[in-house]
């Protein structure tokens, strides 16, 4: 092959996309993986004999585990309503009203969020040592709380630095009190990006375990549950579990993109 | 009422901001100073000395293995952020300016695996590098080896590859974001003046996407640098990290004040590296707006 005829090659990016592709297989192949293992009757995949979902029907006689999957739902729903009151209200804050020390405020909320997760971790637990908070779903949720506020704070603030304040202006003008003004123009403008901050965060906090590992006793949440598990080695049903959050998962992936993928949408319109 | 002549609004409307700062006192800054008081304490036993001394950061920087443990750590962060890069790199360029159709599918498919449970990724890599793993079978099946190799596995290539792959999102999402904002006729300026593709990329897009790449840098580099996790699942005795030098401190070795002086030297150099990003990077990361 001619030199001419590589960088022809080139221009079109076909080398670039092989690489692009196996970068690709390198992303998606230990999801595929988990999910082969986890109907495999047997320890290892080569030489698979069959398909199974035993493990799967052992998993529901797993009193331990659904708890935990109970834990993980209660602790993710009750942390996105406390992050979506935290979070809102400190969005507007921080876009709608001028104040003295912004970007430090701004800084300092993105720390839970930037820093690693074990810093937070473990200055919780001192803290909650030190005002003798016993570790229990509180505490968990305290956790929690700490990262997901900031996801829908940044989520919110986007929004309405995008919108702009016309709209408010003119509601009030057609003389529309505050209240009105919120209620039938500015919440129906970010409701999308609402529930798609509350998508994203439940996602993290269900999936959560490095801050979550330092505040946990003897209520655990389901990643909490599956490391446990995972002391015991590498089993068919830790596969089958993996799988199911897996695949849980990705469907609030794919749900959030209908809200946060669509405002990008209309983001690019715009410019 | 819109044009207001002061630099700040009335202080009355000052307490729509009194939720974020609760929080932000109660989850963020006090935790922190509790955490600094108590790096000053002694811990005898179970028993806590609540006096103030030095001796936590003197044992730090006068026993060589706490330095060493860090430098270790940086050189691995390191050399993830920067694998990290080489694999984010080109997939964000290829989403950006090779891709006609399937743009936003190929942007999808790459931030994907940022959301999908770290834990489930940890246990993914443990069946592929297992003993009796993917990749240990699949030699084995082809007849390459007789016995599962136990290279693969409990050594730094287990962490470097895990944590590659848990960084890769946090490097493509800025490069991407920076990449989507060059003006295109830009390339095409460059492209008219005689630029082959090459010669664009190094002199136009590289310096155009830098603040992107240092931000994603600087991401990974603090994810790689803190976790405690992926070090003892996949890193064996090699592995023993600065997250887990820390982690011990809570757990059997039972020393909080040491283990709170160590976090504090983990916060202070990370809070620094994020300065370092708010500097020299792009202002948003991209996780967090839209």
């Amino acid at each position: 092959m001619s030199s001419a005829a590589g960088t022809r090659l080139e221009k079109r990016g076909v080398g670039l996309k092989l690489y692009a592709l196996l970068i690709f297989i390198f992303l998606y192949l230990p999801l595929i993986v988990v999910i082969v293992f986890s109907f495999s009757p047997t320890k290892t995949i080569v030489g698979m004999s069959g398909v199974t979902t035993k493990w799967y029907k052992e998993l529901m006689q797993d009193t331990e585990l659904l708890k935990a999957v109970l834990h993980s739902f209660e602790v993710g729903i009750s942390a996105v309503i406390i992050a979506l009151l935290f979070g809102t209200s400190g969005a507007f804050f921080i876009t709608k009203v001028r104040f003295p020390g912004k970007g430090v405020l701004r800084a300092l909320v993105m720390l839970p969020f930037v820093l690693p997760g074990i810093i937070m971790g473990l200055t919780l637990l001192i803290f909650i040592k030190n005002i003798k908070i016993p570790l229990s779903m509180l505490t968990i949720l305290m956790g929690h709380v700490s990262f997901t506020t900031p996801i829908v704070m940044f989520q919110v603030s986007a929004r309405i630095q995008r919108m702009g304040p016309n709209f408010q202006h003119a509601a009030q003008d057609l003389g529309a009190t505050p209240f009105k003004t919120f209620w039938y123009v500015t919440l129906p403008m970010i409701r999308t990006a609402l529930i798609g901050a509350a998508l994203l965060a439940f996602t993290v906090s269900f999936d959560e375990i490095v801050i979550s590992y330092f505040l946990t006793g003897t209520w655990m949440t389901l990643p909490v549950y599956l490391y446990g598990m995972l002391r015991f080695g590498l089993s068919p049903k830790v596969y089958a579990v993996s799988a199911l959050i897996l695949v849980f998962s990705l469907s609030l992936i794919l749900l959030m993109t209908r809200y946060i993928g669509r405002s990008a949408e209309e983001f690019k319109v715009r410019r | 009422m819109v044009t207001k002549k002061s630099r700040f609004d009335n202080p009355r409307s000052y307490t729509k901001g009194i939720p974020i700062v609760l929080w932000l006192l109660f989850l963020v800054v006090v935790p922190l100073i509790f955490t600094f008081a108590m790096s000053f304490y002694r811990s005898e036993g179970l028993v806590l000395e609540k006096s103030f001394n030095l001796e936590n950061y003197k044992l730090f920087f006068t026993d060589s293995v706490y330095p060493r443990v860090l430098f270790k750590s940086f050189r691995m962060a390191l050399g993830v952020s920067l694998l990290s890069i080489a694999m984010a790199y080109p997939i964000a360029y290829v989403a950006s300016f090779k891709m006609v159709r399937g743009k936003n599918l190929l942007f999808m498919m790459c931030i994907i695996p940022l959301w999908v449970s770290y834990l489930v990724r940890i246990i993914a890599w443990r069946s592929i590098l297992g003993n009796r793993g993917l990749i240990n079978s699949a030699l084995m099946i082809i007849g390459l080896i007789e016995e599962p190799l136990r290279i693969f596995l409990y050594n730094k290539f287990a962490i470097i590859v895990t944590l590659t792959y848990i960084c890769i999102p946090f490097v493509f999402i800025p490069v991407y974001t920076s990449l989507e904002k060059i003006p295109r006729n830009i390339l095409n300026a460059a492209n008219d003046l005689g630029a082959n593709e090459i010669h664009t990329f190094v002199n136009v897009v590289l310096p155009l996407s830098l603040p992107g790449l240092i931000t994603g840098f600087i991401f990974s580099f603090i994810i790689a640098l803190g976790d405690y996790i992926i070090p003892l699942q996949l890193g064996g005795t090699q592995g023993i990290m600065f997250g887990n030098l820390i982690w011990s401190q809570f757990g059997f070795a039972f020393n909080w004040p040491f283990g709170a002086a160590l976090g504090f030297v983990l916060f202070i150099i990370s809070v620094t590296i994020l300065g370092l990003a708010a500097k020299f990077g792009s202002t948003e990361g991209g996780f967090l707006s839209e």
